[in-house]
């Protein structure tokens, strides 16, 4: 296990997450709960910060350790201008990104289907602009963005296409959390 | 499923991207690179680098995983101490590692491989300790050292391209300078360490510095605030404020610097000469409130006006030019601003020609990237809600005009009605400014007029741009168009209404100056001969000199440039005044009269009649546009004027942005900006053209006033040029300058200028041509492509069993010979494929990210799939590591 944990972020960047993870930790038992997550701010006002706090947690359990902590975390480590261009075979960091472009798809991809439905992009509407907008213009706005990305006519939104959407976008800014520095 | 996928991910990424370089890679190296580039790329796949020590390593990992996992957090501390113990050593591992950006392929393979490995055991051994990796890790160095250093003594008998030689060269000795430190002892390594820690504190004060930029634009927060709550129109209103804002700041600074400065520091001082003083009958009245307020008295002969300028050629002991200085910075201030719009619109037409290619997923992008995760404020996080649903409002808008269809007929009518209405209005209006002037010359001539009859003009148009524009938006509502071309039509109405305005105004200005300029001949006449009868009186003493007159009591002329001047700084201080009134009266206590009333009221007043003002986007950008076509007119004569006008701006800036956030609602129909502020600065440079033109004509058709200005004694103010160059240049360059004056030469030249222009234009506009048909062109590919994949989907969904079990066999093969192609398509099938297969422990296998299995995954065959690490994650990965590396016969 340590060989994921230091090939993904440096050694002062551990020490320095685990105080913090210690410092989340107030029942002292070692692991974090939701509730302990939840105190985070950045993830308390993310509206898909209940995703993300469960992406934290596997299957079924409630407790997470230090070591899925950073793996999860890894995710979130901008990508350094060094590493952009070694990525060759062999482990791929989890915060390269595809890994990180996975790490959203499975934010929105509610049921574990490998495709975001229309359901699945209403609920992340919904979260993201509340009762502003009305429930008939929600429905053409996930049906838009179905319709353009889209190519297999599926009506549903998969991984590839997922990536093919955000291909311009810069994903590694996006997703990148400024306190593992 | 996860590891397997990303391993296939990465070994397709490598096939593809990098298989042409690495032909080139062995015959750099020679074969004994290439042997030796093989075994490096094997190691990861098998996780552990000699299959000798694998044993080992893993023995330790298993101990520490013990420790770390069983002993929980106690152990887990007392790693960490050990490790910030060691933190010396491994920082300078740690940073020796990232730098290694090397385009060959075995080079950056290896070392990318290295620093992993490398690192990988360091945490391992910080349980036992152990030192000899480090040096293992410069033995590495230094064989690579080595090597490069050969490759630069033998790069003359290479066969290769001159650039490629070149290329390689640099790389190579780029390489050997970076690593040599690192080998050395002593001083070399520490000078190594602190290089690398010198260009890691410069990239994070680089970092830094961006951050402190983005803090330093101002009003940058309070736009964003705005934008998030009103959309990006009305944002783009208050950025246009802002540019305007820092383009008035350089031409204050231009004008206070270079003409006002001077003549306060080293002109002679207030009092001296007749221009400078107040005028005896104006004395007791000079400093009253009223007057002062009207820009007469003691304001009329200060420096923020033309008249104060004295006509002498040089002042203090700098020997300062001023007239000239005066002129230039006249002439300079126009310059500029010509300059500045036009470079900001061809900035403003690039950037929007270069993202048009996002258009196709506007949805999409907005839909899954809208969340800035790095957001930790909750008023932020506010904003930036408000900010997205207002921005999914924008869309739908732009979606629903794009596809809307109606009644043809019964929109051009209204169309044409609602066109011919607005004339009508601007006629009216027109005539009535016309009306008003021509009375108000009547009135200047009679002695005791009322503040309502002097102030008549100002007045009135500042009434008929209050209430025009509110009308024209009423008419416009007839025509039914697109919020944000309505916005457009809008603007140019009320320009056209600015703009009889203006012209009105200035016509009526003209006659002013003309009729003054007939007077001064004969004022002229009159201060010659009391001057004279003042120094030839008879009844003095001849032998002692008579005391000069004193300047309050020399009769002088009416100075139509300070006239002028009054005019433009009155007209922009009503103008302010009328804005801010409006602001206060209509939308503030509009609001608060809606806000509190409401409680004691017959209806809703939020919700019906009154209800909140929206912001008036075309008004303020055309009140900006015009005050500032004001500002370039009456500078030239008011050089305070553009210190008066920044002021407003920077009130006006703080008052309207407090004023929207607390009265105003969003618009109902929020639309997008349009990309480009282009449309704004247009007007702008129309503007700035037509106000260009009057003060062009006065500057080289009127003469100026005899006793009054930098230019007076002149025939025309440009004499001031003429009469620098032949004093203060060389006569030979006065020669090449009437040479450069003759009309023979500028009439070509301006031949010239218009031939530059229609040929530059022409090809622009076959660029752009060939622009938009590219881009409908890759339109028309989505398209075909898009259609082709459904089609085609499902049956490649049936396929996909089969090729994935050929892309596993493929793979296999690779990682054994290392050459050849993976399929592409193929092994990324291979991911559902196997998720169908063992749906149970996909769930619990993609939460984690499991090092070893990954490396195993493809060089497995997928029958073996099932019973592999990924369904009990805490124990599997280094059992079946170790299995692998004893299944897999050494290379």
């Amino acid at each position: 296990m340590g060989l994921i944990l230091c090939s993904l972020v440096s050694h002062s960047q551990i020490t320095r997450l685990y105080s913090r993870f210690t410092s989340l930790d107030k029942g002292e038992n070692g692991t974090l709960s939701r509730e302990d997550f939840q105190r985070i701010p950045e993830l308390a006002i993310n509206p898909l910060g209940d995703r993300i706090i469960n992406a934290f947690f596997p299957e079924g359990e409630d407790q997470v350790n230090f070591r899925g902590f950073m793996r999860t975390l890894a995710h979130f480590r901008p990508i350094e201008d060094n590493e952009k261009s070694k990525d060759v075979n062999g482990p791929e960091p989890l915060n390269s990104r595809s890994n990180k472009l996975h790490f959203a798809f499975r934010l929105y991809d509610l049921d574990k289907d490998d495709k975001i439905s229309r359901d699945e992009l209403l609920q992340v509407l919904r979260m993201m602009v509340g009762v502003n907008i009305s429930d008939e213009q929600l429905g053409s706005i996930a049906d838009r963005t179905i319709q353009e990305a889209d190519q297999d006519g599926d009506s549903a939104i998969s991984f590839t296409e997922f990536v093919k959407v955000l291909e311009k976008v810069d994903v590694e800014q996006k997703m990148s959390i400024r306190f593992l520095h | 499923i996860f590891p397997a996928l990303k391993s296939a991910l990465s070994e397709i990424s490598d096939r593809s991207g990098r298989r042409p370089s690495r032909k080139q890679a062995p015959r750099a190296e020679g074969a004994a690179g290439r042997r030796r580039a093989q075994p490096c790329q094997k190691e990861p796949a098998r996780g552990s680098p000699r299959p000798g020590s694998s044993q080992r390593k893993q023995a330790e990992r298993r101990r520490q995983r013990e420790e770390l996992g069983e002993q929980g957090r106690s152990s887990a501390e007392r790693t960490f101490e050990g490790r910030r113990k060691r933190d010396g050593r491994a920082s300078l591992k740690e940073q020796r590692a990232p730098p290694k950006k090397e385009k060959e392929v075995p080079r950056k393979e290896e070392m990318w491989k290295r620093p992993k490995k490398h690192r990988s055991p360091s945490l391992a051994s910080s349980a036992s300790g152990g030192e000899s990796l480090s040096e293992e890790e410069l033995a590495w160095i230094l064989e690579q050292v080595e090597d490069r250093k050969k490759l630069i003594a033998t790069m003359r008998n290479k066969p290769w391209p001159m650039t490629k030689k070149l290329r390689e060269l640099r790389e190579a000795q780029e390489f050997v300078e970076k690593y040599e430190g690192a080998l050395g002892k002593g001083r070399g390594k520490r000078l190594y360490a602190y290089r690398m820690l010198v260009a890691k504190k410069w990239v994070k004060f680089k970092r830094d510095f961006d951050n402190f930029k983005t803090q330093c634009i101002p009003w940058e927060m309070k736009i964003k605030d705005i934008e998030s709550h009103f959309g990006s129109s009305v944002a783009s209103y208050f950025i246009f404020l802002r540019w305007m804002y820092g383009v008035n700041l350089v031409l204050f600074g231009l004008i206070f610097g270079l003409v006002i400065i001077p003549e306060v520091l080293m002109g002679v001082p207030y009092g001296s000469i007749p221009r400078k003083t107040v005028p005896r009958a104006e004395e007791e009245k000079a400093m009253d409130f009223s007057v002062l307020w009207d820009f007469e008295g003691y304001i009329k002969y200060s420096a923020l006006f033309y008249g104060y300028y004295n006509n002498q050629r040089t002042i203090g002991w700098l020997r300062y030019r001023l007239p000239m200085a005066y002129f230039m910075v006249g002439v300079s201030v126009f310059g500029y601003s010509l300059m500045i719009v036009i470079r900001s619109m061809a900035s403003n037409s690039q950037g929007s020609a270069s993202d048009g290619e996002s258009a196709n997923f506007t949805f999409s992008f907005k839909m899954f990237t809208s969340w800035d995760y790095l957001i930790g404020n909750s008023e932020t996080a506010d904003n930036k809600y408000a900010s997205i649903t207002t921005s999914f409002k924008e869309s739908i808008v732009d979606e629903q005009e794009s596809n809307k269809e109606e009644n043809i007929h019964l929109t051009r009518f209204l169309r044409v009605l609602a066109n011919f209405l607005i004339i009508c209005c601007l006629c009216g209006s027109g005539y009535l400014i016309y009306f008003v002037v021509k009375r108000s010359q009547e009135f200047s001539k009679m002695q005791n007029v009322s503040w309502y009859e002097r102030n008549e003009v100002e007045i009135v148009m500042s009434l008929l741009g209050m209430f025009c524009p509110p009308l024209f938006e009423t008419i416009a509502a007839l025509e039914n168009y697109h919020p944000r071309i309505g916005l457009k039509w809008q603007l140019g109405r009320i320009f056209a209404l600015f703009l009889g305005n203006l012209y009105t105004f200035l016509l009526a200005l003209m006659d002013d100056v003309h009729l003054k300029l007939s007077n001064e001949e004969t004022i002229k006449n009159i201060t010659h001969w009391t001057l004279f009868n003042y120094y030839n009186s008879s009844g003095w003493n001849e032998s002692v000199p008579r005391p000069p007159l004193h300047p309050a009591d020399v009769p002088r002329g009416s100075c139509w440039e300070t006239a002028v001047g009054i005019e433009f700084m009155r007209l922009t201080v009503s103008d302010m005044l009328v804005t801010y009134i409006t602001i206060l009266l209509g939308d503030f206590l509009r609001a608060c009269f809606v806000r509190f009333m409401n409680y004691c009221w017959c209806w809703d007043l939020e919700a019906g009649f009154p209800s909140y003002a929206e912001f008036d986007i075309s008004g303020n950008v055309l009140g900006l546009i015009f005050n500032q076509g004001m500002i370039w007119m009456g500078s030239f004569y008011a050089p305070g004027l553009v210190g008066i006008n920044v002021l407003r701006l920077l009130t006006s800036m703080y008052f309207q942005c407090w004023a929207v956030m607390s009265s105003n609602v969003p618009h109902e129909r929020v639309f997008k900006a349009s990309r480009s502020n282009n449309f704004y600065m247009g007007l702008l440079l129309l503007v700035l053209f037509l106000s260009l033109l009057p003060v062009a004509y006065t500057i080289m058709s009127l003469p100026p006033s005899f006793d009054c200005g930098p230019f007076s004694g002149k025939n025309r103010m440009y004499d001031v040029i003429q009469e620098t160059i032949e004093n203060d240049f060389p006569t030979f360059l006065g020669k090449i300058f009437a040479f450069l004056a003759n009309p023979g030469l500028i009439v070509p030249a301006i031949l010239l200028m218009f031939l530059a222009i229609y040929y530059l234009n022409s090809v622009s506009k076959s660029l752009s041509r060939a622009n938009a048909q590219l881009r409908k062109k890759i339109q028309a590919l989505r398209e075909v492509e898009k259609s082709h994949k459904s089609v085609k989907g499902r049956k490649t969904a049936q396929d996909s069993e089969d090729t994935a079990k050929d892309a596993s066999k493929n793979a296999t093969q690779l990682q054994l010979t290392k050459e050849g192609t993976t399929p592409h398509s193929a092994s990324q099938n291979e991911t559902p494929d196997k998720k169908a297969q063992d749906p149970g422990t996909s769930s619990s296998a993609s939460g984690t990210m499991l090092p070893a299995s990954r490396h195993l995954s493809i060089a497995r065959p997928p029958g073996a799939r099932p019973d592999s690490g990924p369904a009990r994650p805490q124990t599997h990965p280094w059992r079946s590591a170790s299995r692998k590396s004893a299944q897999r016969p050494p290379h």
